[in-house]
């Protein structure tokens, strides 16, 4: 039986149940790699060039630390995901990107994704999996569609089963916590960011608790317009929780020299001073940062929302 | 309606042309001077990549002076550089400028098309000098990078040094007092001759140095320290690989035409990405300096502004392709807070290490 490892980094967090689905569908042995660690994270420092940001890094620590017990590691690329919609660059490179950076050690397993203008591409990448994994073509197709479909149900009725539709209507007063997935769901990257906030009783609401649509239809400026997903997402949350009474702050976690967040952040703080009365957090990290730090800040920023 | 526009490298001859031949005012922010760089970096994100701060400052220097017209080019997919439009008007609205900004999808353009969106600053001006200025600008712009490697020719073979120095800042002098095609191609032509006639080394042998990386960064000299001129003056010859003349007959004149051309650099770095588009110039670079190697230059020079993105993902192809092709590559990233004298020393270092690899080739040989 073929093995095929997962890394669990930047696409995982977002979609690990489509991928898991697909390789089980498929009759392959599904492998994810450990939580983020100490031991991960300095192999990922060690094999990137310095100007990579943290998240690409532990990326590149999680598949070293399975390569080797595994046939091949699954590493999509992403380029766009919906109509529209771009990904940051280091998802177009990141398959090429690991092998480089790990002296192609790795066998590497791709899908390409890109929706706004190939979408065919997909189904291109699929038949060079089918011809490497030595199944039949038509059983990959059925295995993608059926994971998919999946999938897009989950997400579609994501939101429906979260708190924040019910609370949206009562007074409990909550915090946002924004930023990439694989920033504020990684719990080591986010020095357990969101436990911290839970422990100490306060309500926490994500970008995963507003529904697709609605994200879209606040991200400020661009409307219809082409822009990263990320993006979309992040600028529809920030807007969305501004104008929740019950919201009292917002977090926002970004890793060092973030080129996307560079521009998202700024559209959100300009747009959040001139037009909503919230404070935000904006907390950086990288490999160096001090938990202790860390709290302070959060701390602060928590005696003063009150 | 009076139009400002951002330096890049010698874009701003061009653009004189077709504003002066279509009569659009405009108002020119100062060429090489820290002065709007700062202005940009003062009300820029931190993270945002150097481009983005020279082009805001250029455009609040031009807002301060007069100016209530942006014309401005962006596009779609992964570098920020699409986006760069829109995060710009944003800031300058928080500001209070009162300035209409007007984004000009590059990515897939005709020149029609151009036309429709440029219509209020058009409006009232004769189609006819509107047409004359663009086919005015893009032979400027030819004529500019022909200059230009002209320079590259005469600046390490001089005999009495400084000289193709002083033509070039002359011309700029002259070109920015200049107005109309016919002026600033008389100067143009006038410059080329004097540089023609420049005393050279015919049989020196330059170690030979490519540049790639990011566009703006590397046809910029006031952000990338003149490094041409540096490189030039301790009798290297440069080639950049990235010039508004390539750039131009990549998307436009070749897209006009009926045969298809392949993108050499393109293909060529396809050998390391196994997909079209990182965004930005990330194949490209990777597929120069493995074109660089097979053309026998001495060494590749990387140049980006620090936080870039497509650029940090084509660095990762660099180990293997100095191992593959045996060429030197060295990566420079810059910010607004690179230093001179670190630069310079790493450039020497680079410079000296190649001459010494190829005087050792030559004495094994």
């Amino acid at each position: 039986m073929i093995t095929i490892g997962l890394p669990k980094g930047l696409f995982y967090f977002e979609h690990n149940m489509l991928w898991e689905r697909f390789f089980k569908n498929l009759g392959c042995n599904v492998i994810t790699s450990q939580d983020t660690n100490k031991q991960i994270l300095d192999y990922g420092v060690k094999c990137c060039s310095n100007e990579t940001c943290l998240p690409v890094k532990v990326f590149h620590g999680h598949v070293y630390s399975i390569k080797d017990i595994v046939d091949y590691v699954f590493i999509p690329r992403y380029i766009s995901l919906d109509k529209n919609e771009y990904t940051c660059p280091k998802f177009c490179g990141l398959p090429d990107m690991a092998v480089l950076n790990l002296k192609r050690q790795v066998k590497v397993l791709e899908v390409r994704i890109h929706t706004d203008m190939f979408p065919s591409e997909t189904f291109d990448s699929l038949l060079e999996i089918s011809r490497v994994l030595n199944i039949k073509y038509s059983d990959i197709i059925e295995a993608f569609k059926a994971a998919s479909k999946e999938f897009d149900e989950y997400i579609q009725n994501r939101h429906k089963f979260n708190q924040y539709i019910k609370d949206v209507s009562s007074t409990k007063s909550a915090l946002s916590v924004l930023g990439h997935p694989y920033m504020i769901y990684d719990s080591y990257l986010s020095m357990t960011l969101l436990d911290k906030l839970t422990r100490r009783s306060i309500t926490v609401y994500t970008p995963k608790d507003i529904d697709h649509e609605t994200k879209r239809r606040n991200a400020y400026p661009f409307q219809g317009k082409v822009f990263w997903d990320v993006g979309f997402e992040l600028l529809g949350s920030a807007f969305t929780f501004a104008e929740d009474k019950n919201i009292k702050g917002l977090i926002y976690l970004t890793p060092f020299a973030c080129g996307v967040d560079a521009f998202i952040l700024e559209f959100i703080e300009r747009r959040i001073k001139s037009h909503y009365n919230i404070p935000l957090l904006k907390l950086t990290i990288d490999e160096h940062t001090g938990e202790a730090g860390f709290d302070t800040r959060l701390e602060a920023f928590l005696d003063m929302v009150g | 309606m009076k139009v400002t526009f951002p330096h890049m490298g010698n874009m701003y001859v061009p653009i004189k042309v077709l504003l002066d031949t279509s009569g659009i005012d405009y108002v020119m922010p100062p060429y090489c001077t820290n002065e709007p760089l700062e202005l940009g970096i003062r009300h820029s994100p931190e993270f945002a990549c150097l481009p983005f701060k020279t082009i805001l400052g250029d455009f609040i220097y031009g807002v301060d002076n007069g100016a209530d017209f942006i014309l401005f080019a962006g596009g779609r997919g992964q570098c920020r550089l699409g986006y760069y439009g829109d995060l710009q008007a944003e800031i300058l609205k928080s500001l209070d400028y009162k300035v209409k900004f007007v984004c000009l999808d590059l990515t897939n353009l005709t020149p029609k098309e151009i036309l429709n969106r440029i219509k209020p600053l058009t409006e009232g001006k004769s189609i006819l000098n509107i047409i004359k200025g663009i086919i005015y600008a893009v032979k400027t712009v030819y004529m500019v990078d022909n200059l230009n490697e002209l320079a590259r020719y005469t600046r390490c073979r001089e005999i009495i040094k400084g000289q193709t120095d002083r033509l070039i800042s002359q011309f700029h002098n002259l070109a920015q007092k200049a107005n109309g095609y016919k002026n600033i191609s008389d100067i143009i032509n006038l410059t080329k001759k004097s540089l023609r006639q420049i005393p050279v080394d015919k049989k020196y042998k330059p170690v030979k140095v490519s540049i790639v990386g990011e566009m703006y960064v590397s046809t910029h000299p006031n952000i990338n320290f003149q490094l041409e001129k540096k490189l030039g003056n301790m009798g290297v010859e440069v080639q950049n690989n990235l010039s508004i003349s390539h750039w131009i007959t990549d998307h436009f004149v070749r897209k006009l035409l009926p045969i298809k051309f392949k993108k050499e650099p393109h293909e060529a770095g396809k050998e390391y990405m196994k997909t079209n588009d990182i965004g930005g110039h990330g194949i490209h670079t990777i597929g120069c300096s493995i074109l660089s190697a097979k053309n026998n230059f001495d060494g590749v020079i990387h140049l980006y502004p620090f936080t870039c993105m497509p650029e940090i993902i084509a660095q990762c192809a660099f180990s293997e392709v100095q191992n593959k092709y045996d060429i030197p590559i060295m990566t420079l990233i810059i910010d607004e807070m690179t230093g001179e004298a670190g630069y310079m020393t790493r450039l020497e270092a680079f410079i000296d290490m190649l001459k010494m690899k190829s005087e050792v080739a030559t004495t094994n040989n």
